[in-house]
């Protein structure tokens, strides 16, 4: 059976509807907050704004608590609850989905002490284009997956799925040209390979993001579509919508 | 592969077998149901019901109440014969012989196929006595046969070591876990094919229900299990195919672990979840 957006409601018990309906809506408000976190990280970076980096910094301790707190319910559910079908696949896919939004957070925490020390470097840094690129492209794959857990979006979360791809390929250019600044001039090799940190978390971040997108996948569709190629998982999002 | 290459490689093809998903295209039928009805006067409690029951598993029965469940359970051993305005349309086989034949002897198929119910009801007797009583019945009368068979038959339900000493005492004294054990003794005790098993826990205490779960794990091994029960997750515990019902009708029969994480039909879904039918 697949899930639909409002399908954890209507249990007999209301107030199963409301723990279900809690541990979504504060699966997205953690990604609201990572997402924001993301945004300042690499715009403080640009803008060389330490103490926006160091704000940013600042919410890694928020989203942190938030995995706790989240993953606690999800065990308590459970314990109380034994569920099965689609609400044990929507606990198990947000319990994951936690841990790499956490893991996103700890992910742009890095960036942001990269920027500090770029910005403290104070020299002109080359490869900011790049950041800016990927870090756009990462925070949109971001956002498509929120809002498909928002949705129970299958199809958009596979569009997650290929931007990763994507990712990937801007990642490999980015450090192909990273390593030409630093052949060029050997003096900006300690600033660069800040850069290159940063780029590397960025595209970590779109891993993450991918991950979560095939737990939504696994959710909407109970099939498990981790370690799949994007053909396997086109083929389970095409199955979905055509049981619908 | 010399020695140093296999200690190097992990095999992790026992855990895969451990993990290995059941088939039921590849199981031993022990019943086929077919295009099954049954009136209770003008009221039809079934509704065309067709399955096949596979042999040495346990399947697992769920639905509401009124569902159809029990009554299908019940036919598996013509229990509804008792029943004076009940008539049957199909099939049922067990390994290939129409259990609906005429001539056949109802009794030799109840002792193929046995019968455990929501109540324990051990008679009136000592605790010995009780699980020879079937061997009794069919005629066996040396002492020798009779004490190993009913210390197997003690043994295989977990109630040796609590009963070994006091087997002649009432079988009245025991517990309700006890005695519902008592009673699966008695069943096995002739060495039946089939065990039917009618809400078996449902008036026991917690740690007795999952005694009687664990002897269903093991009596699989030797018998073929049929359990009907209210306690979703007991299905889901106990069970390796699990056919859900509603209204007379089967709606879904499959593997367990498919029907209980990824059901194919909402009205399944909405059952096991605990929503609105």
């Amino acid at each position: 059976m697949t899930y639909e957006q409002d399908n954890h409601s209507n249990h007999i018990s209301q107030s199963f509807n409301e723990e279900l309906e809690q541990i979504r809506t504060e699966l997205l408000t953690m990604g609201g907050i990572v997402e924001r976190q993301l945004t300042d990280a690499v715009a403080a970076l640009i803008d060389g704004d330490t103490k926006k980096a160091e704000q940013a910094r600042k919410s890694d301790k928020v989203i942190n608590d938030m995995e706790l707190m989240i993953d606690e319910q999800c065990t308590l559910i459970i314990a109380r609850r034994q569920p099965a079908a689609a609400d044990l696949r929507l606990i198990i896919s947000v319990s994951k989905a936690v841990s790499d939004l956490e893991r996103i957070g700890d992910e742009t925490s890095r960036i942001c002490r990269h920027a500090v020390e770029l910005a403290e470097d104070g020299r002109n840094i080359r490869g900011y284009q790049e950041v800016r690129h990927i870090g756009n492209l990462v925070r949109d794959m971001l956002q498509n997956c929120l809002t498909a857990f928002a949705r129970s979006d299958a199809d958009l979360a596979y569009k997650v799925a290929k931007q990763d791809k994507e990712v990937d390929q801007e990642y490999r250019s980015a450090m192909r040209s990273l390593m030409t600044f630093m052949m060029e001039d050997p003096r900006h090799i300690s600033s660069v390979m800040n850069v290159i940190w940063v780029v590397r978390s960025l595209e970590r971040i779109g891993d993450h993001a991918r991950n979560m997108a095939e737990h939504l996948i696994y959710l909407v569709s109970g099939t498990d579509v981790r370690h799949s190629s994007l053909k396997e998982i086109k083929k389970t999002v095409k199955e979905v919508e055509n049981r619908e | 592969m010399t020695m140093e290459a296999k200690t190097h490689a992990i095999d992790i093809s026992a855990m895969q077998r451990q993990n290995q998903t059941l088939r039921l295209e590849d199981e031993t039928i022990a019943l086929t149901v077919r295009d099954l009805e049954l009136f209770y006067g003008e009221k039809r409690a079934l509704h065309g019901v067709n399955m096949d029951i596979p042999k040495n598993r346990v399947t697992a029965f769920i639905g509401p109440s009124g569902c159809g469940k029990s009554t299908l359970l019940r036919c598996f051993n013509r229990m509804n014969d008792l029943v004076d305005s009940c008539s049957i349309n199909g099939q049922i086989n067990l390994y290939g012989d129409n259990i609906y034949e005429r001539g056949i002897d109802v009794a030799d198929l109840r002792r193929r196929v046995g019968m455990v119910f929501q109540k324990p009801n051990p008679f009136p007797k000592s605790i010995y006595e009780n699980v020879a009583y079937g061997l009794r019945i069919q005629g066996i009368t040396k002492k020798r046969v009779i004490d190993e068979t009913v210390e197997w038959a003690l043994k295989s339900a977990a109630l040796w070591d609590e009963v070994k000493d006091r087997l002649h005492e009432s079988a009245l004294g025991m517990s309700g876990g006890q005695q519902q054990r008592l009673v699966i003794a008695r069943t096995i005790a002739v060495k039946p094919e089939v065990l039917l098993l009618d809400e078996p826990a449902s008036a026991l205490d917690p740690i007795s229900t999952l005694k009687i779960e664990e002897l269903i794990h093991e009596l699989k091994k030797d018998f073929t299990i049929v359990i009907v029960t209210h306690n979703m997750q007991q299905a889901a515990r106990v069970s390796d195919y699990t056919a859900f019902m509603y209204m007379g009708d089967l709606i879904e029969f499959g593997v367990t672990d498919t029907l209980f994480t990824n059901p194919e039909k909402k009205q399944t879904e909405d059952y096991i979840t605990g929503r609105y039918g």
